[in-house]
């Protein structure tokens, strides 16, 4: 059972410097990346970092991600209800 | 000798030993397919380093084999023609900081991405060629920069993360130039993640499988951490380290660890179950 995992990224605005959601999966479920494409001669600014959901086949649903989070911004469910 | 030895070996014993891979017409043509779509190395674009996504994980979970099998296959022909690897032994990964020209050490993708790793803890992945000398146009691929080393120095490096227990690999950057010695380990590692769990073979083992001699092994598993494939085991009613060698890849960790030398490498392509297992 795959779960589905939604990040609120109004609250979620610094995934970059934060990670604690990345650090708190016990399983390596969630990845940090951009909502860019990688651009010349510069860095992509924080603001564009987004961490989403990767290895969906190894969530657990334990929700430390949900309970770690600052912002309340992590959403987990799964379609059978939990 | 595999396929790609075969294909691009040119007469050496491994692809990976053949200079002309690393030579830098071959990286002139991959530049005009993939830097001009500046889709390289975004994290997020390729779904966290991973060349299957969502889809190919919901049809994994139905049970639709037909359908996953499909995705496996195309996702595999595209990395195999652009971005893939093999795996090699320190040895081996020693022999090439002597061929490949100019040697840096740069921060990991993978780990960045799946380990949300700092810059100042990240630089374990080793880049080669006329693409290290991009960095500052492309500040983002390279984050943290690059450090540059002589041959010795990479030799130093490689020799230590393989004491740490990182897994040496080689890859591809467009078929068959080689732009990266990586230095991987599970489950940060998109490649080695990928093939163990969902068996999309991006990273190929590599020419080497380990076995163990159960009459030197004396039951100590230190062996049994080095093992980032999940061939290695252990077995407490004989108290002896257990290897799967149909699932070892042959990155030769576990016998280097051991103090009794009861294991060994031997060439795949000696073992007729196994000369193909890729």
């Amino acid at each position: 059972m795959l779960p589905t995992i939604t990040f609120n990224h109004k609250k979620c605005t610094d995934p970059l410097s934060c990670r604690k959601c990345l650090f708190a999966c016990p399983t390596h479920v969630l990845g940090l990346g951009t909502d860019v494409p990688v651009q010349k001669y510069r860095e992509t600014d924080p603001k564009h970092f987004i961490v989403a959901g990767v290895r969906f086949d190894k969530c657990t649903g334990c929700m430390d991600c949900v309970e770690v989070c600052p912002k309340d911004a992590i959403q987990v469910s799964f379609s059978g209800g939990i | 000798m595999c396929e790609w030895c075969e294909k691009y070996g040119d007469g050496y014993e491994r692809w990976y030993f053949n200079p002309a891979n690393y030579a830098r017409r071959l990286y002139k043509i991959r530049k005009e397919e993939a830097e001009v779509s500046g889709a390289e190395a975004n994290p997020q674009v390729a779904g966290g380093m991973s060349v299957v996504g969502r889809e190919f994980l919901e049809l994994l979970d139905k049970g639709e084999i037909e359908e996953v099998n499909k995705i496996k296959q195309q996702a595999e022909a595209a990395a195999w023609v652009t971005h893939f690897g093999q795996v090699i032994t320190l040895d081996e990964a020693l022999r090439l900081a002597d061929i490949m020209y100019p040697i840096s050490l740069i921060t990991c993708a993978c780990r960045r991405s799946m380990g949300g790793a700092s810059n100042e803890e990240n630089f374990v992945c080793m880049g080669m060629g006329p693409g290290m000398y991009k960095w500052e146009r492309w500040p983002d691929t390279y984050r943290g920069g690059v450090h540059f080393l002589t041959p010795d120095e990479a030799k130093e490096v490689l020799t230590k993360m393989n004491k740490r227990g990182l897994v040496h690999t080689i890859f591809t950057f467009g078929t068959p130039y080689f732009g990266g010695l990586c230095n991987c380990d599970y489950p940060d590692c998109a490649a080695i993640r990928t093939v163990v769990d969902l068996g999309v073979r991006i990273l190929w083992k590599g020419h080497y499988v380990a076995r163990i001699n159960e009459e030197l092994c004396n039951g100590c598993a230190s062996c049994v951490h080095r093992c980032q494939f999940k061939a290695l085991s252990f077995v407490p009613s004989r108290n002896k380290a257990y290897i799967d060698q149909f699932q070892c890849f042959g990155c030769g960790n576990c016998a280097s660890e051991c103090d009794q030398e009861a294991i060994t490498l031997v060439e795949r392509a000696s073992l007729p179950a196994l000369a193909k297992v890729w």
